[in-house]
């Protein structure tokens, strides 16, 4: 029988299944990578899919269609169906139809190879108000403020424009790195580059893989003024620091354009919060972008970008962008908006890859499911919907698992993370441990931080404001005792917090505690299933045996 | 074959006669309408062989060169010989492809009957000329206008005098040796060639406007010089006022002979668009067979437990063929094919209830149990022979209804043939080669070209066309193509030889006649360069062997799965059907196509629990089929699942006796008496019954024991004859068991009309002829009838007639005419008490009253 034994099955939704313990595995996944995205990623077989803004990113990177259909046909175990091959070229034969570049004599331009295309987008009602004057049959003028907006129109029409049109170099400003002891790991080099070379993008790595490092990589190509978008204070502050640390750069360079502060420096660290300020229905900051020249821009955390941002963003199309992401999985799906405003993305290393190499520590994760008590039940069941997820996310039992965790692991370094606050009031007092809330101040919040980072305290528990971007390197173990509802990128984020790498080599841990038969387990299983498919599988194990242990 | 056969015939009867036996087998079956019914001889045959209808149909099916060298024909005199004809066809310079091509052609047209004499006497039959020769109304494809002789016929004999003498001929005494020799000039290439060298640049110029067609022009009444200089050579001939015509001999004359601008003797040849190795393209069509398989089965099991309504007009309605669309995760156009596949190939249809749906025949279940081979090739055979057509739905038919799946006015008898005949060209390439659409489409449009369509822009649109395409399509959804090219299993089903990889040698070069000798059409000059569609039983064993070749090709069944700590597992190609099905009901399918992804949910386990497994089955069965470990988090699902499982129990019950005390239950229970009541004890206080809480009540009672009925509430319910009350009714009408009495004005009437009657029937009256029978009408002739009443008037008597009212109602009536014109008698109707106009034709007949 004449089988084709490939690692690679095509499936009929598009998806792409790969047997990761075949022998080319390896050399499929690397010739699938460019235009499929990673979907799942658990033991045996990696999902791959491929989406027409994956195909358009592959194109933007300068691969063609006979390299796709190549790579399914060669590696594929079973014939690919004619009409996905058919559809594939299609779809990329859309990208670069329509490319907007720079005329000598009228600035900003959209001009096509295939008329049609043209006279088709030009009837579009959503394009006319972003375009000029028709310069002759195949050539348009778009107002150059419009570079965003018609990109992101033409990409929900089907038609992505490549960007030609270039970028300011921006005010220049000598910023190096400074490799003392120690140098840019191959896949933030590799981001780097194909960053710089791409022109703008995002570059996809998980967290704890040193995504501030490949902001300073590219700085560091750039030297010019840059602008430093982050979510909060806290990791402005890191960001800050590491730049100090990790570059030429003094502290006197770099600004902090946040609640508190309103510096402007060569490199200003500003937070999406104050941007997207809002007084008597203008965004007072907005002219922070316009405040110097910048030649760079970078994006920390782009899938949590809010939407006004996005906005700003469409008129900064002049200006290289730098995304960095763990996730390009975003809750609210503008991941479109991400390509089209932002860039297509530009380098991907999934967590198993980099945790292979060493970069990340491995983590083992379990789920602890407690049993509400009878009267708790009957509370549960005639708590009002609203109120029901904090009912059972707070449940009394959970305090007991979580003292026997933070028992079992005495002397490692632990977070507690959880959402309600009164919860973690409690659990602080019960541990003994200082609570990190939001009305802690960012003083108290960074000396708590240095404490823990130098060993002085060993348990900390935090609530949701310490998500994103705080660097804890040495905590061990994590215990998330309540969350956000469902919110996936969270758990990634929350999980991002154990995986750097420890000194001593100890495994890291990271316990969810949830309710069993109520809509803690709902969430938690739908948050656990982004883990489950970055290959971060989940033991269950009941609360009793935690119990019975300590 | 005969020699004594070649004395010239006079006629295309005496043509046939002498035709063998071949080769009229030969003309009936091309031509099969003319044995519908069978002649009664051959005069009959070539009569019918005459008939509009049917030489429209013979020459729809001929070939673009075939027809071409019929419109030649048509155009030439007739009878022409073979060498005005190959002039025609190969022009002055005698192109050597058309001379070549130009046998198998008249060959053609005379086994078809559209053609009949010998070489030197070649007649088209007379319908076809009419068909194909030109006129103002319809122009000729060869763009040719009539003749010197036509277009003058009505012109005045000094006109032409004059034409010819400015032609430089000498005058004749009479029209018709004058256009003979007008013609003679035109038709003779140096004489002609000398006398348009004189032409001026102009006149030049406007010859080579009109010389490919439209023959016809407009010219004012005082025509330019160059204009004139033409029209009085007879070079452009008058029409109509206004419009000239150049005659035919000098159109001819300027290009060189030829009838066609552009004559195709061959075939366009199919090119090939991309060759794939012929393995690829089997294991792509056998991939794709087993998707179609998997999508009819996957169709069929989603309207397993009743499919979607039968609209009252036939077919599916469009929400329903959407939601097939969604449910198969294809485009309606598709969802269309693969209901009207498995319709075709008898799998569904409509149950025929009162409330119409679709739903999967018996013979589904048979073929569920074939091997997926010949499950296949039950499908592909369907598709072959099938006229439904899936691709015209969603489109409107000719009264703008639109056309459902599985619905009436699908069906297209062009469709089996034009899907034979595109599989056949693909068949005809080599191996896997994929063909170009558009040179299969051109190759079509060749051998059937459409009769009077523009040879060029949009003639995509038209039926022929659209099937191919849609053949092309279908063929690769269903893997009898691979990546665009015929697949093994394909040209098996076919029933074409397995290509050997040469490409076959297009046309028949082999077998054609070799020149114009071969009098008659022969059934073995025609080489069987086609595919001929195969009978029944050859399809069945066409099947088969497409079947075993297709057999090894399908993925094997796998019997295990992989497991995945992410709650899903993969089976990395088809399963086993009991692994599929059991499969199917513990995890929700997620991903199809070369594999399966299902997904394992808590109410997907639950499926699995409620089907009657035990979690305990479930482990094993998991153990059993994955190749890796069991999760431990899907262990943890299945068992968390079973735990909750039946934890909460429902059943049905109609009434409880319920008691505080224990004791008494059971003593209850205990009863002999309260079998009958059906008990069941739910819980120590608690027994159900099956009975109602009246009947429940009675038996406890005749027990002996004093129950009290409870209301929801659990408040005893007080007993008492309660008032039973409907919703507001009408009171009946009252049914009148006889009609209401009568009012004096309505007695007077119908007292007089009673009497009338009775008049009219009672009177005594002279016997005419025969006695009439009782109630019967009197009937005389219409000369009788005349003259009876015209005595009634002159005697002033009455008379009584049968009459016929303008309805048809026939009544008898005692009337005293007054008078009689017109075909009217006027008179006084005693039945109805008034004077009345009688037509005479509606009077049956008369009767004089008896005198007494």
């Amino acid at each position: 029988m004449p089988r084709v034994n490939g690692p690679l099955i095509v499936q009929s939704d598009k998806t792409l299944l790969l047997e990761v313990d075949h022998e080319r595995a390896d050399d499929c996944r690397r010739a699938i990578a460019p235009f499929a995205e990673l979907e799942r990623a658990p033991e045996h077989i990696h999902t791959y899919r491929v989406t027409p803004l994956g195909l358009w990113n592959a194109r933007a990177a300068g691969h063609d269609a006979e390299q796709v259909v190549d790579a399914l046909v060669q590696y594929s175990r079973y014939p690919v169906p004619h009409a996905l091959l058919v559809d594939i070229a299609e779809t990329m034969d859309r990208y670069g139809r329509l490319t907007l570049t720079k005329h000598p004599a009228h600035g900003l331009v959209l001009t096509t190879t295939d008329r049609p295309v043209l006279e088709e987008v030009l009837k579009s009602k959503r394009i006319a108000p972003l375009v000029g004057a028709r310069l002759d049959p195949d050539t348009v003028a778009v107002h150059p403020s419009e570079r965003g907006q018609i990109k992101q129109t033409l990409l929900k029409l089907g038609w992505p424009a490549e960007d030609l049109a270039g970028y300011v170099d921006g005010e220049a400003h000598p910023i190096e790195l400074l490799e003392d002891g120690w140098t840019l790991r191959p896949y933030q080099k590799q981001a780097v580059e194909n960053f710089w070379h791409g022109g703008s993008g995002v570059v996809v790595l998980p967290c704890g893989a040193g995504k501030t490092l490949v902001g300073a990589g590219s700085m560091a190509q750039a030297k010019s003024t840059t602008l430093i978008l982050v979510t909060n204070t806290v990791s402005a502050r890191q960001w800050k620091h590491e730049l100090v640390k990790r570059t030429s750069l003094t502290e006197d360079e770099i600004g902090e354009y946040s609640g508190t502060r309103k510096e402007i420096r060569p490199v200003t660290i500003a937070t999406y919060q104050v941007l997207t300020t809002k007084r008597k229905g203008v965004y007072p900051h907005l002219e922070l972008f316009d405040s110097r020249d910048w030649g760079l821009i970078v994006y920390d955390e782009v899938h949590l970008l809010p939407a006004p941002v996005f906005k700003f963003t469409a008129d900064l199309q002049a200006r290289r962008r730098l995304g960095l992401t763990a996730t390009l999985v975003r809750e609210d799906g503008r991941e479109s908006d991400v390509f089209s405003l932002i860039g297509p993305k530009r380098f991907d290393a999934p967590w198993k890859e980099i945790e292979a190499q060493g970069y990340i520590a491995p983590a083992d994760c379990v789920e602890v499911r407690v049993n509400l008590t009878d009267s708790e039940r009957l509370a549960y069941a005639t708590a009002e919907t609203e109120e029901k997820y904090r009912f059972c996310a707070t449940t009394e039992t959970k305090r007991k698992v979580t003292e026997a965790i933070v028992r079992r692991f005495a002397g490692q370094q632990i977070l507690v993370i959880g959402q309600y606050i009164d919860q973690l009031d409690e659990l602080g007092e019960h541990l003994n441990a200082p609570v990190i809330k939001g009305e802690t101040s960012n003083a108290q919040r960074e000396k708590l931080f240095d404490a823990f980072r130098e060993g002085e305290i060993s348990v900390l528990v935090v609530s949701k404001v310490a998500n994103f971007s705080i660097d804890l390197p040495e905590a061990t173990v994590a215990i998330q005792v309540s969350g956000t509802f469902g919110s996936r990128q969270e758990e990634a984020q929350r999980l991002g917090r154990v995986l750097r790498p420890k000194a001593d080599g100890h495994q890291a841990h990271f316990y969810s505690v949830v309710a069993r038969d109520t809509i803690d387990q709902d969430f938690a299983a739908h948050r656990q299933r982004f883990l489950a498919e970055q290959g971060y599988a989940y033991r269950i194990v009941d609360a009793d045996e935690i119990l019975a242990e300590s | 074959m005969s020699p004594e056969a070649h004395s010239a015939p006079r006629s295309l009867a005496e043509a046939l006669r002498a035709r063998d036996d071949a080769s009229l087998a030969a003309l009936l079956r091309s031509r099969p309408d003319l044995i519908t019914p069978v002649p009664t001889d051959l005069t009959q045959l070539a009569t019918r062989a005459g008939t509009r209808a049917s030489v429209l149909r013979a020459l729809e099916r001929l070939d673009r060169f075939a027809l071409q060298t019929a419109e030649a024909l048509a155009v030439a005199p007739d009878p022409a010989s073979y060498d005005t004809l190959l002039g025609l066809m190969a022009g002055d310079a005698g192109d050597e492809t058309v001379a070549r091509a130009l046998p198998q052609a008249v060959a053609t047209l005379r086994e078809q009957a559209l053609v009949w004499g010998d070489d030197d006497r070649l007649r088209l039959v007379r319908t076809a000329r009419e068909l194909l020769a030109p006129s103002p109304q319809h122009p000729s494809p060869t763009g040719l206008g009539p003749t010197v002789q036509e277009a003058t016929s009505g012109m005045s004999p000094g006109r032409i005098q004059e034409i010819v003498t400015t032609a430089g001929l000498p005058s004749t005494h009479d029209s018709v040796s004058a256009v003979a020799a007008l013609t003679g000039l035109f038709t003779h290439r140096k004489k002609m060639a000398k006398l348009l060298a004189g032409a001026p640049e102009a006149a030049r110029e406007v010859l080579s406007r009109l010389v490919w067609g439209p023959p016809y022009g407009q010219v004012t009444a005082d025509p330019a010089a160059h204009l004139r200089w033409l029209l009085d050579r007879g070079l452009l001939l008058p029409t109509a006022p206004g419009t000239v015509v150049l005659p035919r001999e000098v159109a001819l004359h300027l290009r060189e002979g030829r009838a066609h601008r552009a004559p195709e003797p061959l075939p366009p040849a199919v090119a090939p668009a991309a060759t794939h190795s012929p393995q690829v393209v089997d294991a792509t069509a056998a991939g794709q067979a087993y998707t179609a398989l998997a999508t009819v089965e996957e169709l069929l099991k989603d309207w397993d437990e009743g499919g979607p309504a039968v609209l009252r007009a036939g077919g599916l309605s469009v929400r329903d063929l959407k939601r097939t669309a969604v449910a198969l995760d294809v485009s309606e156009p598709v969802a269309a094919f693969w209901a009207e596949l498995a319709y075709a190939a008898g799998l569904i249809a409509s149950d025929g209830e009162a409330d119409e749906r679709y739903a999967a025949t018996p013979a589904y279940d048979e073929w569920l149990e074939l091997p997926p081979a010949e499950r296949w090739a039950r499908l592909a055979r369907a598709w072959l022979a099938a006229t439904r057509t899936p691709g015209l739905v969603g489109g409107r038919d000719a009264k703008d209804r639109t056309l459902s799946a599985l619905g009436p006015g699908l069906d297209r008898s062009a469709a089996p043939e034009v899907r034979h005949r595109v599989l056949s060209l693909l068949a005809a390439l080599p191996q896997g080669a994929a063909p170009d659409t558009e040179s299969v489409l051109a190759r079509l449009r060749w051998e059937r070209p459409l009769r009077g369509a523009q040879r060029d822009g949009a003639r995509d649109d038209d039926l022929r066309s659209r099937l191919a395409r849609w053949t092309l399509s279908e063929a690769e959804s269903l893997g009898v193509t691979g990546r665009g090219a015929l697949s093994s299993q394909g040209r098996a089903l076919l029933g074409a030889p397995a290509a050997t990889g040469a490409p076959a040698t297009p046309g028949a070069d082999s077998a054609e006649p070799t020149g114009p000798g071969d009098k008659l059409p022969v059934h073995h000059h025609r080489a069987p360069e086609r595919l001929v569609p195969l009978s029944p039983a050859e399809q069945g064993v066409a099947a088969a062997a497409a079947a075993r070749l297709l057999a090894p090709l399908l993925p094997e069944p796998l019997d295990h799965v992989l497991l995945q700590a992410d709650l899903t597992a993969v089976a990395p190609g088809p399963l086993r059907r009991p692994l599929a099905d059991m499969l199917g009901v513990l995890a929700d399918v997620e991903s199809k196509g070369g594999a399966t992804v299902y997904r394992f949910t808590p109410a997907s386990v639950r499926r699995a629990l409620d089907a009657g497994r035990t979690a305990a089955d479930l482990h094993a069965f998991l153990a059993e089929h994955s190749r890796t470990p069991v999760p431990q988090p899907l262990a943890y699902l299945i068992d968390d699942v079973a735990r909750r499982h039946g934890h909460l129990r429902v059943g049905a019950a109609s009434a409880y006796v319920r008691c505080d005390d224990d004791a008494l239950l059971n003593e209850i229970l205990a009863d002999k008496r309260a079998a009958a009541l059906r008990l069941r004890r739910l819980a120590p206080t608690v027994l159900a019954a099956p009975s109602d809480p009246a009947t429940l009540l009675e038996g406890l009672r005749a027990m002996g024991y004093a129950p009290a009925a409870e209301s929801a509430e659990g408040d005893v319910l007080i007993t008492r004859a309660h008032a039973h009350r409907t919703a507001p009714r009408t009171a009946p009408e009252p049914v009148p068991d006889g009609p209401p009495p009568p009012d004096a004005t309505l007695l007077t009437a119908a007292i007089r009309a009673i009497r009338a009657g009775d008049l009219a029937a009672t009177t005594p009256r002279k016997p005419v002829g025969e006695p009439l029978a009782g109630g019967e009408l009197p009937r005389t002739s219409a000369a009788e009838t005349l003259a009876t009443m015209q005595a009634a008037v002159l005697t002033g008597d009455s008379v009584w007639i049968g009459y016929v009212n303008a309805e048809g109602a026939a009544s008898q009536r005692v009337i005293a005419p007054i008078r009689v014109e017109g075909g009217f008698v006027t008179a006084y109707d005693h039945t109805a008490d008034e004077v009345r106009t009688f037509p005479l034709h509606r009077i049956t007949g008369v009767a004089e009253l008896a005198d007494d």
